[in-house]
This record gives structure tokens, C-alpha cells and sequence, in this order.
């Protein structure tokens, strides 16, 4: 299947993620041990055998481009297509700051989006934690013969404040879209999108020549009725990270077996940047219990109930449990970690101990030294 | 283009004292440590020491370990100019060509492929040890003496060197004989099989070798001997630090039980020296509630339920709860079923040890104890039993012993 084109929006970042997006934008928040969020979908992406997916960045997308690279880890490395980053050049900023909507970040890369090879286009952000079936629901927008899909799902994992709904009439199709109301009603919907590329460019074009920014709001709402928008109704795993406890539910999530299996599954893995790490070492006296735990470890302590990230060290006799700890992360010996969130190489000296709660988590800044 | 240094990797050897863990693949395929395959060891050390041309030759088993080498992009050998080139054995015009007779044969074949790179030195380097060595330091030496030959050797005990080439060497370094597994050595300087020659004499003598209808085309047997009474000047380089000749099932799960040694010298977390591998794309590994995980490797997509101890898992294992391995190595995709035991076995890729079976035993008094090994895709059945030092190449039936 080569006939769908992918792109990407990776510009959003959630002020509510306090520690943990302030060296980066939402897409590269790393999750799962290994993973940065924006790996899901493009994983989805290149999993439905899409060869060309174009990466819309604004700000603080340096460790986005770090992880990204060119793109081999995804297969996307390719003389003809493959991924392409696409920085805001052509944008003279209306706003002063990021782009205040999809359909103004697509203006900006209008020239781009002419040249695409396919004739079908999917649209996404790269913030959510989903292991999608895009063939499948690339399949249906076909067999519907429908202007637009979108994607959403009956299980609620955002905020209402922060998300959109949509109700459905009785053949099926959208016939309502709620955005950011107070509580959620019908579908949530993910935001993620298929329509051909002929319709997409006419759209844009309409949307830069009447300032619209927002397709939800300028697009959708108003022409709900004039166009076949059909919903396919995920039903398995999904995450989004409005917040740090968000981010810490959603982690501890994955020490389910049924998330793992849906998020993981095996036919449509996902990839990422691959770091060749040795395996992890547990030593003579290490505990590790109900934990995920990536490769290039080396644990010598008690890790319970916690997700730790490629590279990480637990010294003798320190204690992790109820934590997430990213890449690089060092506790020392006799240190004892509850409830904590520590981000990319931050270093817990000898005997510290530190303790959030569930509701509550300590999150810890990159590069902190405790 | 011309290179200064091309690598030749002798990759076409069976393997034949690893039994069944080659019954599919050649030697240098065979999984290690975790995350590798003993061919990782050489491809990274001459990543490492800055030299982007490997040839890997092939014969035995090849497909595997043409699939796992590919373009070479885990190890940055995917290079417009130089990179990584497999070579196996071709024919010629006029019905000519032969398999790899010997290791010198070997290289002796793809003088053309030297030919077009037109090195200054080649550095022949096998795939069945595991080492970390800077072969540029090699070089570098070599250069300095203006040796024809330079010979990596290792110190070993008086014991010990009459099962290898043991070099006799003036103070200087100078080689002035070499005795194939002596019964009396006179030295304990121990060959590794790691050779660089100056490229324009290794070139002469090896097509003189190939002339010798009574040769057997091996460097050690033959090349080397010449050499030597040839008057060439051949050098040792004495190299210290961990080495591990993998070729048998014991030193293979010797091997990998170093890495669960501090102090065995072999440390592959130390990021100025990294050991590349060609990664499957899997998740972290997870364990289980009630879990017990010591003294062990574990590697992604792998879910330890059970207890787990002295032990090596690679990717994608499962230990079921109530399984217990100890002393073990569980290469990819094994699966140990609830309530089974493997002690002091080599379960290789995707056997499976059904429930309450028992795979191998710890070590006793009896004189024919040793490792078990149960090859890829071998099932123990329920309840069955494999002895220590059974080499299990086809399903057991449950409740039976093999």
C-alpha cells in the first residue's frame, strides 16, 4: 500500500508536563522504557507501509531532529521520499509564538504538500501513545467512500478541556463535534484524519485565504453537514499526557500485560532510535519485580513496580519502586526512590531519599544531580 | 579507491565442535552474550580502530550470516567507498573454482577484491573469538618495525600452550620459529589467529602456497612457516586482556558466564569501546510479579515470570512462573514453561521446554557431566528429562529422558 502519504504535526508541548517538556516539545516526551512519543505513529505509519511522511516542527525541536535523524530506524531513509523534516521557513509568524493550528502549519508548508506523490493523505500528531491500524483504516476510508476519516475512540483518555468529541447519526456518520467542552460526550476523538490530497489542498488553500488556523474549529464545525466525515472507532490502548501524574498512569499502564500486548504488538512494532545497548546486568543480590526494564542497565539494587529506560543504574542497596527513571538516570547506593519521575541523566546521590505519591509524583528536571 | 588497511574476516568455518548450535549456521552466527553474535566482536573492533573496508568470507551455512551482516549499517560499515563485502567462493571462466581449500586459499581467491582497494597492509582476523582489541595499534606497530608479518600473541600457561600455535620470539619481539601445538613449548606466547601482513609479500607468498600441490593452504600450517624460513622479519604483538576462543560448547558457555563477572576482564558497557549489534526491534523486557532475577542478563522483548539466576537470556525469552534456570544461556525466542527446570544447558533459538521438564543438571561426580544443549526449535516435551551434556537435535517426547 503506497498510496497514502504521512504526515506528522510535532510541534505541540503541554506546559502541564512541567519538568519533563521544558528541554523539549511533547513528541520527543520519552515513554515505555525506550521510546519517544512521537515513535508511535510514525511507527504506525511506516507499519502501513507508508514510504513518505513529512514532519511538521516548530519549536524546541532539537532533540526531536536528534532522535529522528534521517530517519533509518523507521525505514524512512530513502533516496526518493522517506521522511522529511519540515521546520517553519516559510512561516512569518502570525501568532509569536507556535503555530495556533494545524491548518496554519500546513499553510506553511503549502508547497510541500503540492509536490506529495500520493493521492491519499493522513494527518496525526505525534503526542499519543497508540499502536493504530492505519492500513485497515485506510482501507475503510476507501471502502466508504467517505470525504473525511477520522479517528476516535469510545475509551476516554484525555482531559474534556483539552479534547474533542464527536457524535455520530444513525448511519454511522459524524454528525456533531464538541471541542474542549466541560465534560466529554460520544466518541473521543484522536485527532487523526484521512482525506486525498486534492481535498486536503483545497482546504488549505481555502483556510490560508480566509485566516483560518484551526481545522477543527474553521473546517469541520462549520462544514459538518456538507461533508461525509466517518469515524473508525479504535478500541484498543490509547495514552495522551496532559499532565505529570497523566504521564505517570499512563506508564505504569504498560505494566499490564493487555496494555503491552495491544501497544506492542508484534505485527506492528515500534521502532525507534537504536542505541546498541549491551543487555541489562542484574547483579548478585538485584531485585526486580513487576518492572519494565529497557537494555544497558546495570542493576545491582531493588527495582519494583517501576519502568526504567535504556542505560540506567540502580546501586546496591538502593531502592526504586512506583517509578518511572529515564535514560541515563543513576541512583546510588542506599538511595531510595517513591512515587518519582527522573528525567533523562539525572544523577540520585548515596542514601537520598525522595518520595511523591500516586496523585502526585515527583517529577525530577534533566541533568539534576540530588 | 586505495585504502590504507583492509580487514579480512574468516567467516566460512563450520564450527563443528558446537554441534548442534551450527547445525544451521556458521560459527561466527552464533548468538553471544545477549544481544550478539561472535562476529559482532571482530566488526566492531575494526570499526573501532578506524578501518572502514571488511571483506567477510563465507562458506559453511551462509544465509544467515549474510542477512544479519546486510549493508553493514550497524557497525557504520555502509559506505559508498569500502564498507562491508561478503565473499563467498565463485567460479571462474572456463569451469574454474573450488570452495575455500584453506584460510589461505581463502584470501588467495579474492586477490582481486584486495586488488581494487590496493591496501598498503591487510589485517586476517577470524570470527570465533571474543576480544576487544585496537587493531590499529597492531598496524602501528607493524609500520614501525617494517615486519613483513606481525602476529597477535597472548601469554598463556605452559599448560595451555600445547593446544596452540606457540610463537618463539627473540626479546626483541622477532619471531624466530613457530610450533603448532607442541608438546614441549619452549614459549608461552600463544597465537591468536590475528595477523597483519604487508599486503605486496603476503601477495607473492600466497600465490607461491598456491602452487604447492602438497599445501594445505593454511596460514598457520603453511604461510607462516614460509615466511619464517623464507628469512621474512615476523613480529609478535603482545596483547593482554580478555580472549576467548569460542569454538566449543564449554568455552562458548564459559564466554558468556564471563560477562557476569565483574573482574573477568570483558566489559561491554564501557562506551569507549562499544560492541555493535544488529538489533531486533522489541520492547524492554518485563518482570513478573513474582519474578526472581539475579546475577543474569536480560535482554528486550524478553518476560521473566520465574526464577532466573546465573544466567544469559537474549531477546524475546519467556520464563513462565514457577520455571527456574540457573547456569544457563537462553538464546532468542526461548521459551522455559512453568513449573520446568534448565540448569547448566544452551537452549538455543525458539526451543521450548514445556512444563515440569527438566533440561540438564549442576555439576557432579560423574566423569561424563557437562553442559546440556538443545538446538533452535527443539521442543522438550512435559514432563521430560535431558541429561547433562545431551545434545538434543530433534523433539523429546513428554515424560521422556534423552
Amino acid at each position: 500500500m503506497n498510496d497514502l502519504h504521512g504526515i506528522l504535526f510535532a510541534y505541540r508541548s503541554n506546559s502541564n508536563l512541567g519538568e519533563l517538556t521544558r528541554p523539549r516539545n511533547t513528541c520527543s516526551l520519552p515513554f515505555g522504557g525506550r521510546y519517544r512519543l512521537v515513535d508511535f505513529m510514525l511507527s504506525n505509519y511506516v507499519n502501513a507501509g507508508i514510504t513518505d511522511v513529512g514532519l511538521i516542527v516548530h519549536e524546541s525541536y532539537q532533540s526531536l531532529l536528534d532522535h529522528v535523524g534521517s530517519g533509518k530506524d523507521w525505514e524512512l531513509s530513502r533516496k526518493h521520499g522517506g521522511l522529511r523534516i519540515l521546520p517553519p521557513f516559510g512561516y512569518v509568524g502570525k501568532g509569536g509564538g507556535e503555530y495556533r493550528g494545524s491548518m496554519e502549519a500546513l499553510s506553511g508548508v503549502y508547497s510541500y504538500l503540492q509536490n506529495i506523490r500520493q493521492d491519499y493523505v493522513i494527518l496525526a500528531w505525534g503526542d499519543v501513545a497508540v499502536n493504530l491500524p492505519v492500513a485497515q483504516i485506510f482501507q475503510q476510508h476507501l471502502d466508504t467512500g467517505s470525504d473525511i476519516t477520522l479517528v476516535c475512540t469510545p475509551n476516554y483518555c484525555g482531559t474534556s478541556g483539552n479534547c474533542e468529541y464527536v457524535t455520530l447519526d444513525q448511519n454511522g456518520q459524524v454528525n456533531d463535534l464538541a471541542i474542549h467542552p466541560s465534560t466529554g460526550v460520544g466518541l473521543e476523538s484522536l485527532e487523526v484524519y484521512i482525506m486525498s490530497k486534492d481535498r486536503l489542498l483545497e482546504i488549505v488553500e481555502y483556510c490560508t485565504t480566509h485566516n483560518i488556523y484551526s481545522f477543527s474549529r474553521g473546517v469541520l464545525q462549520p462544514h459538518l453537514h456538507e461533508l461525509k466525515i466517518m469515524p473508525y472507532i479504535h478500541q484498543g490502548y490509547v495514552a495522551r499526557f496532559p499532565s505529570v501524574s497523566g504521564y505517570f498512569n499512563n506508564s505504569m499502564d504498560l505494566l499490564k500485560p493487555e496494555v503491552r500486548a495491544d501497544l506492542f504488538n508484534p505485527d506492528r512494532p515500534i521502532r525507534t532510535k537504536d542505541q546498541s545497548n549491551p543487555s541489562t546486568y542484574y547483579g548478585p543480590d538485584a531485585v526486580s519485580r513487576q518492572s519494565l526494564v529497557a537494555d544497558g542497565c546495570y542493576i545491582e539494587g531493588e527495582v519494583e513496580n517501576s519502568i526504567l529506560f535504556r542505560g540506567v543504574t540502580v546501586e546496591a542497596g538502593a531502592k526504586v519502586s512506583n517509578s518511572v527513571l529515564m535514560q541515563g538516570t543513576v541512583v546510588k547506593a542506599g538511595a531510595s526512590l517513591s512515587y518519582v519521575i527522573a528525567d533523562k541523566s539525572v544523577k540520585i546521590n548515596e542514601n537520598r531519599s525522595l518520595m511523591g505519591h500516586s496523585t502526585y509524583p515527583l517529577a525530577i528536571a534533566k541533568d539534576s544531580i540530588v | 579507491m586505495k585504502k590504507e588497511v583492509v580487514a579480512m574476516l574468516l567467516a566460512g568455518g563450520q564450527g563443528s565442535r558446537l554441534y548442534a548450535l551450527t547445525s544451521h549456521v556458521a560459527k561466527p552466527a552464533v548468538p553471544f552474550g545477549g544481544k550478539y553474535r561472535i562476529i559482532d566482536f571482530p566488526l566492531s573492533n575494526c570499526v573501532n580502530s578506524g578501518i572502514d573496508t571488511v571483506g567477510v568470507l563465507t562458506q559453511y551455512r551462509p544465509l544467515e550470516l549474510n542477512s544479519y551482516i546486510g549493508n553493514g549499517q550497524p557497525w557504520d560499515l555502509d559506505r559508498s567507498d569500502g564498507g562491508v563485502h561478503i565473499l563467498p567462493p565463485y567460479m571462474r571462466e572456463g569451469d574454474q573454482g573450488t570452495w575455500y581449500k584453506g584460510t589461505a586459499n581463502a584470501i588467495y581467491q579474492n586477490i582481486g577484491f584486495l586488488d581494487l582497494y590496493d591496501p598498503d597492509y591487510v589485517v586476517i582476523l577470524s570470527g570465533d573469538h571474543i576480544y576487544k582489541m585496537d587493531y590499529s595499534d597492531m598496524v602501528a606497530q607493524h609500520k614501525k618495525t617494517e615486519a613483513a608479518c606481525t602476529i597477535s600473541v597472548l601469554e598463556v600457561t605452559l599448560e595451555e600452550a600445547t593446544r596452540f600455535g606457540i610463537m618463539n620470539a627473540h626479546p626483541d619481539g622477532q619471531v624466530y620459529e613457530f610450533e603448532e601445538k607442541p608438546k614441549h613449548p619452549k614459549s608461552t606466547l600463544a597465537s591468536m589467529g590475528i595477523y597483519v601482513f604487508t599486503w605486496s609479500k603476503l601477495r607473492e607468498y600466497l600465490i607461491a602456497d598456491e602452487a604447492d600441490p602438497n599445501s594445505s593452504n593454511d596460514f598457520g600450517k603453511n604461510i607462516i612457516p614460509n615466511m619464517l624460513a623464507a628469512g621474512e622479519k615476523l613480529m609478535t604483538y603482545r596483547f593482554s586482556g580478555y580472549w576467548k576462543d569460542v569454538g566449543t560448547i564449554d568455552s562458548l558457555w564459559d564466554a558468556n558466564m564471563d560477562l557476569l563477572a565483574p573482574r573477568s576482564g570483558i566489559n561491554l558497557y564501557d562506551p569507549s569501546w562499544p560492541i555493535y549489534a544488529r538489533s531486533p526491534i522489541k520492547p524492554p523486557h518485563i518482570t513478573g510479579p513474582n519474578a526472581v532475577v539475579s546475577h543474569s542478563l536480560v535482554t528486550g522483548g524478553s518476560q521473566v515470570d520465574g526464577r532466573v539466576e546465573n544466567s544469559v537470556l537474549f531477546h524475546s525469552v519467556t520464563v513462565e512462573e514457577g520455571a527456574h534456570v540457573e547456569y544457563s544461556i537462553l538464546m532468542p525466542g526461548a521459551v522455559v514453561k512453568a513449573g520446568a527446570t534448565v540448569s547448566y544447558a544452551i537452549v538455543a533459538e525458539n526451543a521450548v521446554v514445556e512444563a515440569d521438564a527438566r533440561v540438564g543438571a549442576p555439576p557432579n561426580a560423574d566423569p561424563k557431566w557437562g553442559i546440556a544443549v538443545v538446538a533452535s526449535g527443539v521442543t522438550i516435551g512435559e514432563k521430560a528429562t535431558v541429561s547433562p551434556s545431551a545434545m538434543i537435535r530433534t523433539d523429546v517426547k513428554g515424560g521422556e529422558q534423552a
